[in-house]
């Protein structure tokens, strides 16, 4: 019985690989093209943040500046309240009394009605 | 030291009593918070000296800076004032513009550029009162007068 033999010439090679079109660029150039968006997203968020920073300080000193006007409106606010319980106190009582054995000031906890509504 | 007005359940009772007669009188403000801010730059830019020596003299007074610089506290008050007064009488029309935008803008003043410039032109101008915000890095251009705010929300406003 004869033996089967390779064809003359030789098998042909065996594709063992697959041989499909390459897409797109190189590798390289999207690693470029990546890092370059980066970049450019940094340097508009460092300008973002820069910007940022100078905003808060203007509002921080318009703040400041504005603070002694509204402190002042404040203190005396609280000036006219206090004497005004003092003189109250005194007209009912008599007297001053001293709640606390201090001469510290100490923000009164309470408020007096006053006779009539005032709103 | 935020004073609250006592409230009751059904009204608010605020006691009237007016300060004592040998405590000298000041007219208060009346300004609210957006008027205040669009002419924050310019009262202290007239006030400094008055505001510094007010801040001083209650750093100074130990806690009872309440009464002891009540003076100091009525020369604030009228420094402020008279900026106010001298803004609305030679720039009143950029001063409302500028000031309602910002109440329209949340407050944020990189929204209203476009108003700001013409109300410090014109206060540079007439009162010299100049916007300037101490401690901005050197060489650049100060926020206020850059030609483009990254965060405000529409060109138009700038």
């Amino acid at each position: 019985m004869p033996q089967d033999m390779p064809p003359t010439g030789g098998y042909e090679p065996v594709q063992y690989r697959r041989s499909l079109p390459v897409r797109g660029f190189r590798p390289a150039y999207y690693l470029v093209a990546v890092a370059g968006i980066m970049t450019y997203g940094f340097w508009r968020f460092g300008q973002g943040i820069r910007e940022q920073q100078e905003l808060s300080r203007e509002k921080m000193w318009s703040r400041i500046h504005l603070i002694p006007v509204l402190q002042a409106e404040e203190d005396r606010d609280l000036v006219r309240r206090t004497l005004a319980s003092k003189a109250m106190e005194k007209e009912l009582l008599g007297a001053e009394t001293k709640t606390y054995h201090n001469d510290r000031f100490v923000r009164p906890t309470y408020a007096v009605t006053p006779s009539n509504v005032t709103k | 030291m935020a004073a609250r007005q006592p409230r009751f359940n059904q009204q608010v009772l605020i006691d009237t009593t007016p300060l004592p007669d040998d405590i000298p009188k000041v007219s208060e403000i009346g300004a609210s918070s957006a008027p205040l801010l669009s002419a924050s730059f310019f009262i202290g830019a007239r006030c400094k000296p008055y505001n510094d020596d007010f801040m001083h003299c209650k750093t100074e007074a130990n806690g009872t800076g309440e009464v002891d610089c009540l003076r100091e506290g009525r020369k604030v008050t009228r420094c402020a004032a008279s900026v106010l007064e001298d803004i609305n009488k030679s720039c009143l029309e950029e001063f409302r513009k500028h000031w309602q935008c910002l109440e329209n803008n949340n407050q944020q003043l990189w929204q209203c550029r476009r108003w700001e410039r013409p109300l410090n032109n014109c206060v540079f101008e007439k009162l010299n009162l100049e916007k300037k915000i101490p401690g901005a890095p050197e060489g650049e251009t100060p926020v206020h007068l850059r030609k483009r705010q990254i965060f405000a929300h529409s060109i138009a406003t700038q």
